[in-house]
């Protein structure tokens, strides 16, 4: 074998499995398509400006101190302390028409009593949610950190009352005004499925790592992260080899045996771990007649998630001079989340919510003096862009981002008239740059049936492992550690091999 | 107990497996659907084009439009103002060059490349010389951001051009005289003598059929009596033309000296940065004469470059590495060749290289030694990672 493992793509999932497993002595060779590494973990240049492309809110980072799950994924890499983490005070700060504008800080006490001072009718029910939300994430968190044999629901009441549960009927249980649901709620847009189908296990934790551990953002944004794992990766003796992406998978007799490359080089290897999508391997990349129709058939079984529509933006001031004062901004013109959902499906932005983040806030060198980076997203499904006649393209996505703008426009005047540079990046464009199905950038919608519980991302294939967003979950926590988890499960399978005792 | 039989216990357990059951059972067959998203990109990005020169014409005495039009039928649609990067092969060499689209965006059936004859010019003399109608090329898809944006630009442009920088402002121009947009152009086109004009006919047509469109022709070289608009495209030229510039958004594209000229004479104008866009600053005439060239450096020297695996090439002081790589027969992706695609990347593990100012190179890459090829000269020998 030329190598033990090839890990398909240097996406984050794809880094951390391959760093995981040089540092444990494995001979690994890690295939990237693109000429550096970082997946939708990167950065590019217009003008003066070098725009972040995805990371908003980092979770599950943590303090020295007080370390959180990443923090302790990132350290076993080594690439924590070379890198400066930045801390952010608040949540968000939500603006709903004229109806709402809220901001609460990433803290339990000040964020319950900024809600409390709004909502004084369900002040009570307010601080009952959040005891809901933190004894559920205690409950999971014990649950599965310690292995609990006897998880019980008498042990574990919230956990087993709630966890599958949507996070509407959670909502509804507890309050009555529409715009609290939204104020405590609003993070959907970081899973993609609104209140009435995401699973309550999705929101409470998000919403608890938030506020125990703090958003964080990083110094030289997550290009940083993406170049410093890859360093500890060649630090270890691992192999990697840009501007040669994947093309086919070779199995015999349902094992994993090699891969080859777009530019028809055959590498032999008995372990892949695939951070390129479960849907591209299984109906491209593997011949047909190795593909077993139970697995095509679970793979049905899962939607691909949302794309978005992104404006990278470079502003010629500073943000408070258009009323930026947060990092984090949802702008909404509608208090019906399901409408923009409904929304998401439409290739024009009329009920979307928008996601305005400005960086500087928290990070003023994220841009040069007097300047501000601001990144907008509003969530849309790849589907509708297809029927899109090309020689309409362009217009509609210019007139798609001037739909968005106008209402950033709203909220914060004056913002047009600084714009020096702004990308727009379409579904299409993420398809481009991601060669993600649909151009989704977490992956599979996340409905309950789609937590690992029910779908995890075994394979049938042997020797075949998955990591990133398409293994689970996305966004960065989740698919930095799906890398070391799938390392950890191939080194298993290893010395299983090998006979050795575990 | 195992996690699956605790995890069975959860209200909602059996219904949501029930769900999963039905979803697969009646869920999207995604093998049928193989393919379709790259399909979708390649509309719009296609990795190469290839072209066929359906006619050759001259603009005038060093500057000819070949008309190239898609060996299957389809070409991509662009915006006006933005390039493809050609590629030939010219002695056994594989190189490129990036070429702005002429033509208007309004349709797709061809795309004119207009291109003038530079002094030395190893494909500019091939491609006016050798390619002849019939002959087939490739290329990319049509990149850059060298285009006008409804977003944010207004609705008064001025463009500036000098030489055969009025290529990809000619795509604008046609675009909007040909569909009637609600624009206002004012072209100010430099030229040292009044025959290096390209497009100069047309441009007189359209400027007279259209009240949106000025065209104003400076010439800076002029001979004993000619009567037309005179003097270098500077703040007092646009004054004197124009007026009141407040509002206005310009767009030039010329020689690299031009930028260094004409930008600052924007900005003593108060125009404010966002409201001046330029096109890619290309790779300078004569990279010693830059001012940050160290001067213990002769154009001469060469030096080694080795590569993983044990390769070693030679290349020039005064040439970009992308250059010293193809002439060695190594393919590395690149697009714009000016430094800001970054198709080009590589990393350096060791040596010294020079990169002209305009080349936009990332904090991460500058920290972990990534430089643009097309605009990184040796300095020293260089170990580099493709």
């Amino acid at each position: 074998m030329d190598y033990d493992v090839v890990v398909i793509g240097a996406g984050n999932g794809g880094l951390t499995a391959a760093c995981s497993l040089a540092q444990r002595g494995v001979k690994t060779l890690l295939l990237e398509r693109h000429n550096v590494p970082g997946g939708c973990a990167t950065s590019f240049c217009r003008g003066r400006f070098e725009f972040e492309v995805a990371l908003h809110q980092l979770s599950g980072l943590g303090s020295d101190e007080k370390p959180g799950p990443l923090r302790h994924t990132l350290s076993k890499l080594g690439v924590v302390d070379q890198l400066e983490w930045v801390e952010m005070d608040n949540l968000y700060r939500l603006l709903v028409s004229d109806d709402l504008d809220i901001t609460l800080k990433a803290d339990r006490v000040a964020a319950i009593q900024t809600l409390q001072e709004r909502f004084p009718a369900e002040k009570d029910n307010i601080a009952a949610y959040f005891d809901l939300v933190y004894q559920f994430c205690v409950e999971l968190i014990t649950i599965y950190s310690s292995r609990d044999q006897e998880a019980t629901p008498e042990k574990y009441p919230a956990y087993f009352e709630y966890a599958l549960m949507d996070t509407q009927k959670v909502l509804d249980k507890f309050f009555s005004d529409p715009l609290l649901k939204m104020a405590v709620s609003i993070y959907w847009g970081y899973t993609g499925l609104p209140p009435t189908k995401q699973p309550f296990s999705d929101m409470a934790m998000l919403l608890f790592s938030y506020l125990e551990l703090k958003p964080y953002h990083l110094k030289g944004g997550s290009q940083a992260l993406s170049a410093a794992i890859l360093e500890k990766f060649l630090e270890s003796g691992g192999e990697v080899r840009f501007n040669c992406g994947a093309g086919k998978i070779l199995v015999e007799d349902g094992r994993v045996t090699g891969v080859v490359t777009e530019h028809g080089e055959t590498i032999t290897t008995s372990y892949i771990v695939s951070n390129a999508s479960t849907i591209s391997v299984y109906t491209e990349m593997i011949e047909p007649e190795h593909v077993p129709a139970e697995q095509l058939q679970r793979l049905g079984g899962s939607t691909v998630g949302p794309s978005s529509v992104t404006l990278y933006i470079g502003l010629d001031c500073e943000p408070q001079e258009v009323g930026i004062n947060e990092t984090t901004n949802f702008l909404c013109t509608s208090i019906d989340m399901e409408d923009a959902f409904a929304a998401c499906w439409e290739i024009e932005s009329h009920d979307d919510y928008t996601l305005v983040s400005c960086y500087n806030i928290s990070d003023p060198d994220i841009s040069p003096p007097g300047t501000s980076q601001v990144c907008i997203v509003d969530l849309k499904y790849g589907e509708p862009w297809l029927t899109i006649p090309p020689h309409q393209y362009f217009e509609l996505k210019d007139k798609v981002a001037s739909q968005i703008l106008d209402r950033v426009e709203h909220y914060f005047p004056g913002f047009r008239e600084h714009i020096e540079e702004i990308e727009v990046a379409t579904p299409i464009t993420h398809m481009r740059f991601l060669g993600t199905p649909g151009g989704a950038i977490y992956g599979f919608d996340q409905y309950a049936k789609d937590n690992n519980m029910f779908t995890p991302p075994r394979s049938v294939i042997k020797g075949l492992y998955f990591a990133g967003a398409w293994a689970g979950m996305g966004g960065f926590q989740p698919t930095l550690t799906s890398g070391t988890t799938a390392a950890r499960q191939v080194l298993k399978d290893i010395k299983r091999q090998a006979g050795v005792k575990i | 107990m195992s996690i699956s039989e605790m995890q069975k216990m959860i209200n909602g357990h059996a219904r949501i497996a029930e769900e999963l059951e039905i979803c697969r059972k009646y869920g999207i067959d995604y093998y049928s659907q193989r393919g379709k998203w790259t399909r979708a990109v390649e509309k719009y990005h296609p990795r190469r084009l290839e072209l066929r020169v359906s006619e050759k014409f001259a603009e005038n005495a060093d500057t000819t439009t070949l008309r190239l039009v898609s060996t299957n039928g389809y070409l991509p649609p662009f915006r006006a103002g933005q390039y493809i990067n050609l590629f030939v092969e010219i002695e056994g060499i594989c190189t490129s060059r990036p070429y702005s689209i002429s033509s208007s965006p309004t349709q797709t059936a061809y795309y004119d490349l207009t291109v003038r004859r530079i002094p030395d010019g190893f494909v500019s003399d091939y491609l006016l010389d050798k390619v002849n109608a019939g002959d087939v090329l490739t290329s990319t898809g049509p990149a850059g951001h060298f285009y006008y944006s409804s977003i944010y630009q207004g609705n008064e442009l001025v463009f500036l051009a000098g030489g055969s920088g009025i290529t990809p402002l000619m795509s604008m121009i046609r675009e909007v005289t040909d569909r009637n947009l609600d624009r206002n152009i004012h072209l100010i086109y430099g030229v040292r003598k009044p025959q290096e004009a390209i497009f100069h006919e047309e441009l007189l047509k359209r400027s007279q059929r259209h009240s949106n469109f000025i065209y104003d022709l400076a010439v800076s070289e002029p001979e004993a009596g000619y009567e037309g608009i005179t003097g270098y495209i500077g703040a007092d030229l646009i004054k004197q033309q124009m007026g009141d510039v407040t509002g206005k958004t310009f767009f030039i594209c010329g020689p690299r000296e031009m930028y260094s000229f004409c930008i600052p004479e924007l900005e003593k104008m108060g125009v404010p940065g966002r409201r001046i866009r330029r096109e890619l600053f290309g790779t300078p005439t004569e990279v010693t004469k830059e001012p940050a060239w160290p001067q213990e450096v002769k154009a001469d020297a060469e030096f080694t470059v080795k590569l993983a695996r044990g390769q070693v090439i030679k290349a020039r002081a005064s040439e970009p590495l992308l250059i010293a790589l193809e002439r060695t027969g190594i393919v590395v992706e690149n697009c714009c060749r000016s430094g800001e695609c970054s198709l080009c990347r590589v990393k350096l593990q060791s040596g010294k290289v020079f990169q002209p100012s305009g080349a936009l190179v990332r904090k991460s890459d500058q920290e972990s030694g990534y430089v643009h090829s097309c605009v990184a000269y040796p300095l020293t020998d260089l170990e580099i990672l493709l």
